[in-house]
Order: C-alpha cells, then structure tokens, then sequence
C-alpha cells in the first residue's frame, strides 16, 4: 500500500514537472532579449524565390548598403514645408469630455497636408512633450525606405526635445495619413494621427470641391475631422465634391451616401478605372484604408454616414439606414492593363492568421500566428528588387486588416474568385476570417518594410512580419527606445 | 490540504457569480450608452488605447482576465491538490471541473466575435454546470466523519 501511494506521488511529480518544464521552456523561449535588429528576427522566407545573399550568412549584416542612405540626397528648399510639433497635453473633445490627448500643432488630427505629385515634401517633426519618443510614419506613400517612420526599423524615435525631418517626393495622387509609428497602438489612438493629400500636378480641379473626412475615434466617440455629430459641409446642389474618407480605427467601417447616387472614385489613393454610378450600397473601407467618393449634391442635400457621424452638403436629407449590400471592388468598374506580369511572380508567400495558446514576450495567452508560429518567429519575407511577388492571405478568426509599407498590392482573387473590375489596388486589405486573398506587387521599392495586421493591438500583440530587400543593413534596434507597435 | 481543496472549490464558485455579474453589467453599460447614441460597429469593438467608451466596459475586460487565466488556474491547481487532498471522489470531480472549465473558455472563444453565437447559449448553460460542480466540490470536502470511516473499513478489508 505504501508503494503504491509513493509510486502515485511520484508520477504526479513527475507529470508536474514535465509540465511545468515544457511551459517554462515555452515562456522563455518567447522572450525577446534587449535590443534587436528587425533582421535578426522572425524566419526567413524566400517564397520559393532564389536564395538572397544575406541570409546565406545570417549575421553578415555589417555589409551592404545601410536602409540610412536610402532617401532623396537632395537637398535644395521644398516645395511644401511643414512643422508639426508633438505634445501630450489635456484637451477638450467635440463631444465636451477631457482627454489626455497626444497632438500635433495643438490639435488632433493634425493639420491636413497638401502637396503635389511630385513636390518635395519636407516635414520636420519636433516632439515637445511625447514621452515614449514618437515618429511620423507615411501610410499608403511609398517613400524611400528612410523616411518611412517605424520606430526601430527605419529611424529611431524622436525623444522629447529632439526633432526629424522627413523628406520624400510622392508619386502618385491620391489620399493618404500619417500617424505615429512608435508605440502605435497607444499613440494613434491618442491622437496622433493626420491626413495627407497628393494632388495631380497642377493641382485639382477647381470645379470640384474637395473634402477631407478623417475618421477618428477618440475614447468611444467616433469624429470626423474630430467633430461629432453633423458636420456640415459648405455645398450648394448641383456642387460636385469629392470625399476623401480615412479610417484610422483598428477594425472596418462602412461608409453610405444618403440622398444621391456615388462614384467610388479610389480606393487607398489608387484611382479605379471607369467606376459607375451606385447606389444602395455601403462601402467598407478598411482599418487604415481609405476611400474616395464623388457626388453632385441634389436640391434635397445629401449625406454620407460614417458610422455614428455623418457629413451633410447642402441641406441636410434624412438618414437613411445603412444598405445591406457592399460595393464590391472585386467587379467594380472596368478592367486596365497593369505595367507588370502577375502570372509569372518570382516569389510566392503565404501569409496565414490564426490563434492559439502560447506565450508572446513571456506572457501566457490565445496569441495570434502567422503562418502557424507566434512572434518573434514570424516570416521575414525575403525579396530583391524587381521581383514579382504573389501572396496568400487567409485568417481564421478574426477581421485583419493587412498592411503593407512602402509598396501597393494589386487584389487578383478572393476566395478562389479573380477580378474582374478595376485594378484594385490597396495598401490596407479587409481579411475577413474565413477569407482568402491573393494579391500580387513590384518589389520596387528597396528597404526593411514592415507587414503587418493594422489592428495596431493586433500587431502589438506580435501579428508583425517584415518584407526585407537583399543586400540591406538596418543600422537601428527594436527594444530600449524603440517600439514600432 | 482537504481544506485547501474546500477553499479553492469555493473561490471557484464565487468566481462564476462574479463571471455572470461582470458581463451582464457590461451589457447594462452597453445598452445605455447606445441609447446615449454610441455606435457599436466592428471598428468601435477593436479600440484600445485610448479612454473607455463607457466605465462598464470594465466588466468585460474582469470576465476575459478571469476566464482565460484565473479560473483555469484555480480549476487547475485544485486538481493537482485533489491528489493529495483525500476528498472522496475528490480527484474525480476536480477533472470533471477542469475539463468543465477548458470546455467554456473553448466556448467563450468560438461563441463570441465571429464565431458561432449559438455556443454562447451553451457557454451561459455550461457556467451553472461549474458552479454547482465547484460546490460539490466544496460540499465533499467539508470534514466529515463518516465517509472517511467507511473508507477505513473498506480498507482494513481490502
């Protein structure tokens, strides 16, 4: 009898330390130690591609050309200048609470920048007050590696009393934001976030009135432009005007037009080819995303919804309930030829979200993977310049905005399904669970870029991956300083 | 240790009503702050970072913390004490309840956000299960007399 109950305390002994063993080797292998390059982490993926130089030496990174020189290197006056200073600072919201609020100029949303294709845009970012350092990321431009603003990655954040100057040419027209690439997912939240709209060269057509309508939630209360409510906007019937919709939240919103049909002109400040008119339709546009809409405003006014706020031109016409049915960029609009051959990629990678029980960072948790590992063992995607690249997203279980920096994808299939519509193209995709996307781009734009999940918990969280060029150093560290996410 | 046994149960327990208490108040919260005319869309669901909405929404942070982490670890420490706790059936219940448990966090998980609402039904249904397990639990360890007797005699037999 006694033997037996030993043997028995021995087992559960032993069952408890295997257990206690393997969870502890699980949390310790999760850490991520100090300070570390952004190419030290995650697994080399090479998408069925050649094999890039760096990686055949993995800690060869002393050599090549550093991510640092990979900007404009002139240096004559800018076309558009803008200073935008960074504070933390009380300020009183359109709905009358007080927020703890992070500003630039002293207000949130920062102030609309405007420039031209092609104009040297310099932007000087000093940081009066923002603790945690903060940086000024170009989301939807693909500007040269160095001033793409990731923390970590591409610079180090701009401590308080520090400044930075950003510099780059945009290239194409269209609707972008910028935001806070350093702690993101507490600092966009608090307010550090703002519109930047590319016009063609020349400017834009005076005959249409051109509205910015950032989306922003602070604390629960959804703004536009940081005004709840109606917001008015100064439009007389037979105007034509042009809504630039911007979703800075961490999960889709959809946006309907009350009163008038609508053109969907772009979407993430990529024009779409012949797009008619609609009505009856709501339009999803992604965390992160954006989307252009054109309307002649009736005699009766019209609106457009913005889940919560909405902005009325003219006379304001009654709300009407959000349709049912989507617009679908999959079969919108016409198709155009497209300056590279998606049928042929260089490399394919797969991009898989799930969720399962581990430790990210030492803690325990139902942490998100990437093609079934938690971070920091996510891909790093390896490419070189010129390549086609192909990639499969698919999630499982929940909605994951997908973010590229530096580059646009262009949508070839969902679900099995091509499209047939307008090039779409998109640098912040909707990946609905149970989804699959594959979409296609140019590696042609040299750098250390993140991919990642805009749901910037999610990417605090570890859904983060990078695409990396051959032959590159990253001279900065993630850790002590610097925290992308 | 069969009076370790007897706390846990009960911690166990209590922290079902707690469960219940903190999501139907976050509902309560919800509600209200709707009525106040609060949009409730999938990007409102994904904010972080900045103020809460509405203080009540505190009761779902408290049942998302407590169902994943704490519950299953006093689920689980209860079962490794029921091993050493001599409380008839003791080990038996302890496992039913661990397993109890792992399924409603498995049910919490699926049921909400875009997985299948209809486990919710389960997952409410599931939480009384607990509970009246966790007092059995409690019920059996309690320091009583006879059954230990029996035990002895059965024993002294065997």
């Amino acid at each position: 009898m006694p033997t037996v109950k030993r043997l028995r305390l021995v087992a559960v002994a032993i069952g408890l330390i295997l257990l206690l063993g393997t969870v502890g080797w699980m949390w310790q292998d999760s850490l991520v130690h100090g300070e570390h390059s952004v190419t030290d982490m995650g697994r080399p993926d090479l998408g069925g591609g050649r094999p890039t130089t760096d990686h055949d030496n993995e800690h060869d990174h002393e050599h090549g050309l550093s991510i640092a020189e990979l900007q404009d290197s002139e240096t004559g006056a800018a076309d558009v200048e803008v200073l935008l200073v960074a504070r933390s600072e009380r300020i009183r919201l359109d709905s009358g609470r007080d927020m703890q609020a992070l500003t630039l100029n002293g207000e949130t949303p920062g102030p609309v920048i405007r420039a031209e294709v092609g104009q040297m845009i310099e932007v000087e970012l000093r940081n009066a007050s923002v603790t945690d350092g903060t940086t000024i990321h170009w989301h939807g431009v693909e500007v040269p590696n160095a001033m793409d603003g990731v923390a970590g990655v591409t610079q180090d954040a701009v401590a308080v009393g520090e400044s930075f100057i950003y510099r780059f040419r945009p290239q194409r027209a269209g609707t972008y934001w910028y935001h806070s690439h350093q702690h993101s997912h507490e600092q966009v939240p608090l307010g550090l976030v703002g519109a930047l709209v590319v016009e063609p060269p020349g400017g834009l057509d005076p005959a249409v009135k051109d509205v910015v309508a950032l989306v922003h939630s602070y604390g629960g209360t959804r703004t536009i432009n940081g005004r709840t409510g109606e917001v008015p906007i100064d439009a007389a019937p037979g105007d034509r005007v042009r809504v630039r919709v911007i979703n800075t939240a961490n999960g889709p919103m959809s946006a309907w037009v009350s009163g008038v049909p609508f053109r969907l002109l772009a979407i993430d400040a990529s024009e779409l080819n012949a797009p008619s008119l609609v009505s009856d339709r709501q339009v999803q546009v992604a965390a992160g995303g954006r989307a252009d809409v054109d309307l002649v405003v009736p005699d009766s006014g019209a609106r457009i919804d913005l889940g919560g706020p909405s902005l009325v031109l003219g006379s304001a016409p009654p709300a009407e309930p959000r349709p049912e049915l989507y617009l679908d960029p999959l079969s919108y609009g016409e198709p155009a030829p497209i300056d590279f051959d998606t049928a042929r990629p260089d490399r394919r990678f797969e991009y898989t979200i799930g969720r399962r029980p581990g430790f990210v960072r030492g803690m325990p948790g139902m942490w998100w993977t990437i093609n079934g590992r938690h971070y920091p063992k996510t891909p790093m995607f390896m490419v070189s310049e010129g390549e086609v690249v192909h990639v499969a997203f698919a999630s499982r279980n929940d909605v994951h905005p997908m973010h590229l920096h530096g580059h646009r994808m262009l949508v070839l299939a969902r679900n099995g399904v091509r499209a047939t519509g307008s090039p779409w193209w998109v640098d912040s995709l909707n990946l609905a669970p149970g989804e699959d996307y594959e979409v296609a781009f140019r590696a042609d734009n040299p750098g250390a870029w993140m991919f990642h999940c805009h749901h910037l918990g999610h990417a605090a969280d570890g859904l983060v991956a990078h695409l990396m060029y051959e032959g590159l150093t990253v001279p900065y560290l993630i850790g002590d300083g610097n925290e992308p996410e | 240790m069969r009076r370790a046994y007897r706390i846990i149960a009960f911690i166990i327990a209590a922290e079902v009503v707690i469960q219940a208490a903190a999501i139907a108040w976050m509902i309560s919260g919800l509600g209200r702050w709707v009525q106040e005319g609060g949009v409730l869309d999938k990007a409102t669901m994904e904010e972080e970072g900045g103020p809460l909405p509405f203080p009540e929404l505190v009761g779902i942070i408290v049942h998302g913390m407590n169902g994943q982490f704490l519950i299953p670890l006093f689920a689980l420490a209860l079962l490794v004490i029921a091993f050493f706790a001599r409380v008839p059936k003791g080990v038996t219940i302890a496992a039913i309840l661990f397993g109890l448990v792992v399924v409603q966090v498995l049910l919490g998980l699926a049921a909400h956000g875009v997985g299948m609402p209809a486990l919710g039904l389960i997952h409410g249904a599931n939480a009384l299960l607990i509970f009246s397990t966790a007092l059995l639990a409690a019920h059996r360890a309690r320091a009583v007399r006879p059954v230990a007797e029996h035990s002895a005699v059965t024993d002294a037999h065997g």
